[in-house]
């Protein structure tokens, strides 16, 4: 056990035995010596704790195994008592109730002051130990954390590389093709949807207004990209905008929807977000018009989105994915509503 | 009589950018263009221009001093450039007519440059120049053979759509063959207002404003409809919204 416990811990140690050889002791005052024995027993007794006390943690500080601390301490605590006895006898012969050392007598009765030493070792050992079981828990939750974190970012990074080269390239083919208008307008959205996930501070979730935002500076470039053949709706309940939800939740759904769904279709499709209330959760459906492919795909997206909720939310959210009755694929998202100040 | 303009800007293709463009426009000429602070505000002072594209971060002075350094009569009608911006409110201090962010879009450089040529003739007069044309009452739209004529009062926003727009018009949506910018000047301020490059909404559909981190801000309208407002046209929706409330306020005493 290599952990440094505060000096305040053997003192808290101390108190209970302490009291408990003050409440033994009480039955003596009154007694005429008796109490100056009792006294000097205790006083010694307190004295000998601070030894003890380092001689523990030196051992600790060593990482002694547990049978040769107990063995040394017992050995320790031994002696001290032994020396408290003859401190006894001292004051005996001093008070004139003896006339010398009785070397055979320092052995005996040596449990008032043997037994308080042992079980002080014990509690101080006890409470360090139960210290550093909560710091490692604690070093553990936060290694756990940092993975989780690490995980995350992972996640969200592969979003951004994928629909920058696809707009880059789509920007390098109205360049091409001498599309000077549509070039400049292009950039002008991607620098938009940049500037936007740029004012990001990092955290991995952020309200629904922010997460609407970013998604309309993502559509802006679609719609520039596809123009008339992309038919939009973006719809929120009333009241929700200050809700919580991961960040870029959204985005890679809807990539999905328009590049398998719309962008292979001949006439225009349509693209709908929803956001809605339902009790105590958030519900986020993304529905688009699209041909059902003959054999099943699951898109990088949906996964990735699947695997960063399971991450933040654990059991509390689902994902359902699908061809609905009426032809159209959609996604529905099932999260605990919480709010901006409920969660700050 | 010609406007007369310069360009401010430390990049040598940013300038070209902007010269560009200007070229497609009849009634602006180019006088001068400065790669630094310094220059910009000896050759503004010197030249006179009467519209000034400005670069905001530069070595030396930025444009911002640059602008603020010379004297109010001095001062040309300023159009704001910016990449990276945090300039929105210090440059509607100084009067800037407009802030662009880089790289500029043509609709929002021809918006910009409309602006100014509204503004040229009441230049230094103290006098609000009033709209270019008629308010229209109600739009034409070509539905296959047929004209359908969309009452102003039922359109709930419009959007751009490449060179045309869309109205949105009791939950159906009519497609206009003008483009957003003409369409916008043929509406009353105080009822519609833009609110990004691509769209106009109506001030009394907006339920729901929040800002966001980067000082853009998301409207929620009365339908449900979610749609982003750029900061460019911030300070001037919240006036907008603003005057609409207290006009309400006298309404209901």
């Amino acid at each position: 056990m290599k952990v440094e416990t505060p000096l305040l811990v053997p003192v808290l140690a101390a108190l209970p035995v302490c009291a408990c050889m003050a409440i033994l002791g009480l039955p003596a005052f009154g007694h005429g010596h008796a109490a100056a024995f009792r006294t000097l027993y205790f006083l010694a007794c307190l004295a000998w704790l601070m030894p003890l006390a380092l001689l523990q943690r030196a051992m600790w500080r060593r990482e002694w195994s547990w049978p040769r601390m107990a063995l040394v301490l017992l050995l320790a605590s031994y002696a001290m008592s032994l020396l408290n006895n003859l401190l006894g006898q001292r004051l005996a012969i001093s008070l004139g109730l003896d006339k010398g050392y009785d070397w055979a007598g320092l052995f005996r009765g040596l449990d008032g002051c043997w037994l308080a030493l042992t079980s002080f070792c014990a509690v101080h050992a006890v409470a360090a130990y139960y210290l550093s079981l909560q710091q490692a828990r604690l070093h553990l939750a936060q290694a756990q954390a940092a993975a989780r974190d690490a995980e995350l970012r992972a996640l969200r990074l592969q979003v951004h590389p994928h629909f920058l080269f696809n707009s880059l390239n789509a920007i390098s083919a109205l360049v091409s093709n001498q599309s000077n208008r549509e070039a400049r307008r292009m950039l002008a959205c991607v620098s938009d949807f940049l500037r936007a996930t740029l004012a990001h501070d990092g955290r991995h979730e952020h309200t629904l207004a922010e997460e609407l935002a970013l998604l309309d500076a993502y559509l802006e470039i679609e719609k520039a990209r596809l123009g008339e053949r992309l038919r939009l709706s973006m719809k929120s309940g009333p009241d929700l905008l200050d809700s919580i939800v991961p960040y870029l939740l959204l985005q890679p759904l809807v990539e999905n929807a328009i590049r398998h769904g719309i962008a292979p279709l001949a006439a225009p499709g349509r693209l709908d977000v929803r956001v809605e209330r339902e009790g105590a959760r958030l519900v986020v459906e993304v529905r688009n018009d699209g041909r059902q492919p003959a054999e099943r795909g699951n898109g990088i997206g949906l996964a990735n989105v699947r695997e960063r909720l399971r991450h933040l939310y654990g059991a509390d959210q689902q994902v359902e994915a699908g061809w609905e009755p009426d032809g159209r694929f959609g996604v529905r998202i099932d999260l605990p509503l919480r709010r901006l100040e409920a969660a700050a | 009589m010609n406007m007369r303009v310069v360009v401010v800007d430390d990049e040598p293709l940013a300038r070209l950018a902007v010269k560009l463009r200007l070229a497609q426009h009849g009634g602006v000429e180019l006088v001068g263009e400065f790669g630094d602070g310094d220059s910009a505000y000896q050759g503004i002072a010197a030249l006179r221009p009467d519209l000034a594209f400005v670069d905001v971060q530069m070595p030396g002075r930025t444009g911002l001093e640059v602008l603020a350094a010379l004297p109010p009569q001095q001062r040309p009608m300023a159009i704001l450039l910016t990449a990276y911006d945090n300039f929105a409110l210090q440059a509607f201090d100084l009067a800037a007519l407009d802030y662009l962010l880089k790289p500029v879009d043509d609709e929002r450089l021809d918006e910009a440059l409309e602006r100014a040529r509204q503004a040229f003739p009441y230049r230094g007069q103290g006098r609000t120049p009033p709209p270019a044309m008629p308010l229209a009452r109600s739009f034409s739209v070509r539905v296959g053979a047929r004209t359908v004529r969309v009452p102003v009062a039922d359109v709930e926003r419009i959007e751009a759509d490449g060179d045309y727009a869309t109205l949105h018009a009791n939950g159906k949506t009519w497609l206009v063959r003008e483009r957003l910018h003409t369409l916008a000047m043929q509406l009353d301020p105080r009822e519609f207002h833009r609110v990004h490059r691509s769209t106009i909404v109506r001030l009394d559909m907006i339920a729901e404003l929040r800002s966001l981190t980067n000082r853009d801000a998301l409207l929620r309208l009365r339908d449900g409809s979610v749609l982003r407002a750029s900061r460019t046209y911030m300070p001037a929706l919240a006036e907008a919204l603003r005057q609409l409330d207290s006009r309400l306020a006298a309404l209901r005493e």
